[in-house]
């Protein structure tokens, strides 16, 4: 859970209040993911049940609380950050799961159907270019999540781009005279 | 980066970007020059040492004459005056009423003391109009008054003087001032006095300037200095600038492989150039460029160092030429034109690559792949044309040789003959593509490596025939020569060995026979005139004289009577005539060269150890008083014509048994040839001794010639000794070593390049498991097939030259190719290839080195 | 700027033809960055290369800057490369042996431009770009990304209009490939009409449009992207 060890992270460097750390969250990772109130209130609660924060005695339940990490939520901190994201189960990709589904399914264009997505995904991809093209005014924070984005987004174009090769060599395996669809010679040997 | 504003202006500047367009790729190319001229250091070498040899060889072929103005200083006009003093004063004033500014030179000669020297006595003005280029002081002062004098060094050596030290000469005493030269003549000894101071001189010559017309109204003998006109074409500069034009033509076939290899190297920054705009001529220029800049490195360098070698060798040169060189007299029309060529070489060279590399699509370029090789669909047909031109070349140059003339159709055969080896070498290589196909992989990737580029491997092969060629040429010409039997020629004598001959008596020193074949033992034996008592007496005294000098030499020397026959051999075929000297094979001479007499045919009549002479026909050993040497009537009559008188004993003997003995002596003084007693006796022959071989058992060093020069001067006998005629193993050695040198410093450049070439193709046989061992198989086979190809059509085309000439010429027939240098051509044929192949095989054992790399950026 | 009309390219002969370019259109307008997306043989550096005049098309019309090439001699198209047309390759851009301002300063010195006049030009691009003081340095003193950095100088240098870019980046890192694009961003801003053919999405996604090339033949091409605020609102809750 990521808004769990981030707002520990946020209190690892003083205590906060409640409100602020929304502020901070969203600051701190370029304003890309939005959070509402009840969804930090929510966090914090199960972390002061998990003695991992501890709040101002007597204060009150509200925007006005101040919370400070603990020991044992700096060793969970300590223990999340150096532990690898699990990437070992697939996640199930939508996308994967459209192709895999348009291949069995006869009368599709598959590879027309790569080419939407493809098309689609680039063109996010330059709305997040875009974002990076004033560099002057871009903060640390900000264009770490863009460059993510963008790393994310470009693994799906090359995935798209490996599986349109995939299929093309199937495709010309299974039909194999079919010299038009086959793939395109080199342009020319290289000869020395 | 203006905002953009309608389509493009065009045409408001020049086509072609103009001259600034072409400063800028000629610095470019000047700037890849400088960065990559290790790269074709080969090239650059050759032409360094072509154009510093042609500077040194010309300095000193020219340095070597002897000037025209030797003896007239600054005048033109030189007037001998002779007769008694108040004639010579008379006609001197004569002189110099009719030509105005005279410059008079009084000699008196003089005897060295104890000596057969002489020098001159010399009143003459340093400060004269004319005469001071003939005086220059080597230390003092020149003289001032008569009571003093300067002496040339030699002289003041002879008489043991120096300056400062007083010196009576028999009449006058004088104070020695200082030493002094005549630059225009080293070997004129002189002492020098003021003017005035020679009373009864031998010589007078009085130096002008005058109109041709006044000299003509002269009485007085008058010579006119001449001025630089050479009647013979063959002067010294036109050869060594023929020679300079072969060594270019050479090289450029050289460089033409360097820049192929050179512009493909570059071929993507080429690339880079054109889609940047420059048109095809700039990219062409680029390659030119810098084919120019090798060039003009290699003549200046050239120059600098053929400056700095003729500096070095002045002093020698000046004292082997007997007159001061100046430090600038360099034959400039030689040494310019020289480096003219150098850089046109060059640059003709770079043009064809230029040509091709300009034409490979851009797209390619930039990709760095060259053009495929181009199908060659060339025909034999031009090659072979242009062979049979140079063959016929070769025949008229070998029919005008018998007029002394040739030498332009010499060079242009062999200017063609390379021209048809240019078009004929890469149909050579594709018998090499042919080859390969039942080759191991690695010999045949070479191999079909050097079949498909032929352009670069073409060039590489026409030079190292080309080397090949010049060495079979020299090689098989002088077996030719040297194998002649009648005009035999060769060293004359051994070093161990010295021929004393009677000295001819007021006949100048021999130079009349300098240099030729003959030698001056070729004279007849004492003059006609004294009674036989006389020359009996004479003989008698000379051969006393002899033999107390052979004791000089120390123990072990003998000297041997040679008697004169007054006969000689007379070839009345067509061809060369005999020369030499025919002795008389005495008893003595038999004894001291170890030929028992049981082993000698009784019917012979000439011994010989001249390999081949008993094969030839139309022999005749003819008696007489008459010159030996004189000839069979008109050269190339035909035998048996009318030209000849008939031939019967006792005064002419046809067709003479000659008997080849191997144990006479072979030097061209020594007694090569004999007449046995049988002949003198059919013959009525009376031989008189005519000369006598001194032989020592040591080589005769260079002081024990001067003294026995000294004593047999002093017993009326002349000395000849060993000369500096080279033997034709020497010429036929020189020149294999030369041709194979040659080759291999080709074939180096050339498998080099190669090697840089293909570094990426052994890159990948690295990759693909082949050892070092593959390597080694393909450079060490690059290597050997083409020298192998080079060597063989090198000879083939030599021969065929040599043929041509020999084929139309009167003196020496195809007949005299039967001597064969087999022992060099085997060395070319078969040591050149297997030198090539060892050589590439150990060089690639080296990973090719990161200058093989291209550079990129 | 730059048009393509039904441009088709063809190499070889009979059994072993090759369509390269198969009925190609594609205009770039000035001030525009249009990316040519396309995997490796399919015929993207064929079109930069004919749209560049470095290859005739074997039917076709290609304009740049309103003159058409095919009516063009070879002479007039090297003229037209010196005066309009820039280059970016992948990794070989600059000649060994001329500083980056020699560089910069060649083709206006091959279109006759003095060398001073060439080279104040050439400093000022450079200048432009940054990259002032590289100018006198050699390229093998250059790293990789300030030597596209000065191809870039080059091939905008003077009042050269078009820029064409075979994988500018594509030999130099993440950082530098970006600083790469945001220079050729920047020419555009200022006039110049670009295309950058690559296979990397991240490249192309920094152009105003991108068309997808596949097997000789355009397929496909982004609409201009809407403003990237849209992109906050969109975000997906963590």
């Amino acid at each position: 859970m990521s808004v769990r060890h981030a707002l520990l992270g946020l209190l690892s460097e003083g205590p906060t209040y409640g409100h602020q750390l929304r502020q901070e969250f969203e600051e701190r990772t370029g304003d890309v993911w939005p959070l509402n109130v009840g969804q930090v209130y929510t966090t914090l609660q199960r972390l002061e049940r998990d003695g991992l924060v501890e709040s101002d005695d007597g204060a009150s339940e509200g925007p006005q609380r101040a919370f400070r990490i603990t020991a044992a939520g700096r060793d969970e901190l300590e223990r999340w950050l150096h532990t690898p994201p699990d990437l070992s189960a697939p996640p199930r990709d939508e996308l994967v799961i459209k192709v895999l589904v348009a291949i069995s399914l006869p009368g599709v264009d598959v590879r027309r159907l790569l080419q939407v997505h493809r098309r689609r995904v680039v063109e996010l991809m330059q709305q997040w270019t875009r974002l990076k093209e004033d560099e002057g005014e871009l903060d640390l924070a900000f264009a770490l999540v863009v460059d993510a984005e963008l790393f994310r987004l470009d693994s799906v174009v090359r995935w798209l781009d490996a599986a349109e090769g995939r299929l093309k060599r199937a495709s010309v395996s299974e039909v194999g005279t079919d010299r038009s669809s086959g793939p395109r010679l080199r342009r020319r040997l290289v000869v020395r | 980066m203006t905002v953009p504003s309608g389509p493009v202006p065009v045409a408001a500047r020049p086509n072609h970007g103009g001259a600034a367009a072409r400063r800028a790729v000629r610095r470019w190319s000047w700037r890849l020059f400088r960065l990559e001229w290790r790269q074709q250091l080969l090239v650059l070498a050759l032409v360094v040492v072509a154009v510093a040899a042609t500077t040194v060889g010309a300095t000193v072929a020219v340095g070597a004459q002897v000037p025209a103005d030797t003896g007239f200083g600054t005048a033109h006009d030189m007037a001998t005056l002779s007769g008694t003093p108040g004639h010579v004063a008379a006609e001197e004033a004569a002189l110099r009423h009719r030509v105005g500014r005279v410059d008079m030179i009084t000699n008196e000669q003089q005897r060295v003391p104890g000596s057969t020297d002489t020098y001159d006595l010399r009143a003459q003005d340093p400060g004269g109009p004319f005469g001071s280029p003939m005086l220059a002081l080597r230390s003092g002062r020149f003289p001032a008054h008569p009571g003093e004098v300067a002496l040339t060094p030699g002289l003041a050596a002879e008489l043991h003087l120096h300056p400062g030290d007083t010196w009576h000469d028999g009449t006058a005493t004088r104070r020695v001032v200082g030493l002094v030269v005549n630059p225009q003549n080293l070997v004129d000894a002189f002492a020098l006095v003021v003017p005035g101071s020679v009373t009864t001189p031998t010589s007078v010559t009085v130096l002008f300037d005058a109109p041709l017309s006044v000299v003509g109204a002269l009485t007085v003998p008058v010579s006119v200095v001449g001025r630089g006109v050479y009647a013979n074409v063959l002067n010294p500069e036109t050869i060594v600038l023929a020679l300079a034009t072969l060594g270019m033509l050479l090289i450029a076939l050289v460089a033409v492989g360097g820049f192929t290899v050179l512009a493909q190297r570059r071929l993507r920054s080429l690339g880079l150039l054109a889609s940047l705009g420059a048109s095809r001529r700039h990219v062409a220029m680029v390659v030119r460029a810098n084919g120019a800049a090798v060039g003009v490195a290699g003549a200046v360098g050239g120059f600098v160092l053929g400056l700095a070698a003729w500096l070095a060798a002045r002093p020698m040169v000046e004292n082997s030429a007997h007159h001061v060189i100046g430090v600038w007299a360099l034959p400039w029309a030689v040494v310019v034109p020289a480096m003219a060529l150098a850089v046109v070489a060059t640059w003709a060279a770079s043009a064809r690559p230029a040509r091709a590399v300009a034409r490979v699509p851009v797209v390619d370029a930039l990709a760095g792949r060259p053009a495929p090789p181009a199908p060659v669909h060339r025909t034999a047909l031009p090659g072979l044309v242009t062979l049979v031109i140079a063959f016929f070349l070769f025949g008229a140059s070998g029919a005008a040789a018998g007029q002394g003339g040739g030498m332009p159709e010499m060079v242009l055969g062999l200017v063609v003959l390379v021209a048809a080896i240019v078009l004929l070498a890469p149909l050579c290589l594709s018998v090499l593509g042919a080859v390969a196909r039942r080759a191991p992989v690695g010999m045949r990737l070479a191999l079909r490596d050097l079949a498909r580029y032929r352009s670069r491997a073409g060039a590489a092969l026409a030079a190292i025939t080309l080397g090949v060629l010049i060495a079979t040429i020299v090689a098989v010409a002088a077996a030719a020569r040297y194998g002649n039997s009648l005009d035999y020629v060769g060293p004359n004598l051994a070093t161990n060995q010295l021929v004393l001959s009677p000295a001819p008596v007021g006949v100048p020193a021999p130079d009349a026979t300098k240099g030729g074949p003959g030698s001056p033992l070729g004279l007849p034996g004492p003059p006609p005139g004294p009674t036989p008592a006389q020359v009996r007496a004479e003989d008698a005294a000379m051969a006393t004289s002899a033999h107390q000098l052979a004791t000089q030499f120390g123990s072990g020397t003998t000297a041997l009577e040679l008697d004169g026959s007054s006969a000689t051999l007379v070839h009345t075929g067509p061809g060369r005539t005999f020369t030499g000297t025919v002795y008389v094979a005495t008893p003595q001479l038999l004894q001291a060269f170890g030929i028992a007499p049981s082993t000698i045919d009784p019917a012979a009549d000439v011994l010989t150890s001249r390999p081949g002479l008993s094969g030839v026909s139309g022999l005749r050993l003819v008696a007489g008083e008459d010159s030996p040497i004189a000839g069979p009537g008109p050269i190339g009559a035909p035998p048996g014509s009318d030209g000849h008188p008939s031939c019967s004993p006792p005064s002419c003997l046809a067709h003479p048994v000659i008997q080849e003995v191997a144990a006479l002596p072979t030097g061209t003084a020594a007694p090569n040839v004999v007449l046995t007693e049988h002949a003198v006796r059919i013959l009525h022959l009376h031989p008189t001794a005519a000369a006598w071989l001194v032989q020592a058992p040591q080589p005769l060093t260079a002081a024990q010639v001067s003294a026995a020069r000294l004593a047999a001067g002093a017993a009326g006998l002349q000395v000849e000794t060993k000369n500096d005629e080279p033997t034709g193993a020497t010429i036929i050695d020189g020149a294999t070593i030369f041709g194979i040198v040659l080759a291999l410093g080709v074939l180096a450049m050339a498998v080099g390049l190669l090697r840089s070439e293909t570094a990426g193709d052994l890159r990948t046989l690295a990759a693909t498991g082949a050892s070092t061992r593959s390597r080694r198989v393909i450079v060490a086979t690059t290597a050997g097939a083409l020298a192998a190809v080079g060597a063989v059509v090198g000879t083939a085309a030599g021969y065929l030259a040599v043929a041509g000439w020999l084929r139309s010429n009167r003196l020496d027939g195809l007949s005299a190719l039967t001597s064969v240098p087999l022992a060099n051509l085997l060395v070319i044929l078969v040591g050149l290839p297997v030198l090539a192949a060892a050589g590439g095989w150990l060089v690639a054992g080296r990973r090719p080195s990161g200058l093989a790399r291209p550079v990129t950026a | 700027m730059l048009q393509l009309h039904d441009v088709t390219k063809l190499y070889g002969s009979g059994a072993a033809q090759v369509r390269a370019l198969d009925g190609v259109s594609l205009s770039v307008d000035a001030g525009s960055l249009v990316a040519v997306m396309g995997p490796s043989g399919s015929g993207k550096s064929t079109l930069l290369t004919i749209a560049g005049s470095l290859e005739e098309p074997t039917s076709g019309d290609v304009v740049v800057g309103g003159s058409p090439l095919a009516s063009m001699s070879v002479d007039e198209r090297a003229r037209l490369r010196r005066r309009s047309i820039g280059f970016v390759f992948q990794d070989f851009n600059l000649l060994p042996g001329l500083t980056a301002a020699e560089n910069v300063a060649l083709p206006l010195e091959l279109d006759g431009t003095r060398p001073r006049a060439a080279r104040q030009m050439a400093i000022e691009a450079l200048e432009g770009l940054g990259l002032d003081t590289e100018a006198d340095r050699f390229p093998d003193q250059l790293s990789g990304g300030e030597r596209q950095r000065v191809a870039i100088a080059r091939a905008v240098v003077g009042d050269r209009r078009l820029l064409l870019a075979d994988e500018p980046s594509g030999a130099l890192d993440s950082a530098n490939g970006e600083a790469v694009m945001r220079l050729v961003l920047a020419a555009c801003r200022r006039g110049v009409a670009a295309v950058v053919v690559t296979h990397d999405a991240q490249l192309a996604s920094w152009a105003d449009r991108v068309v997808f090339i596949r097997d000789g033949r355009i397929v496909d091409g982004t609409v201009p992207p809407p403003s990237p605020e849209a992109l906050l609102q969109a975000a997906p809750e963590p």
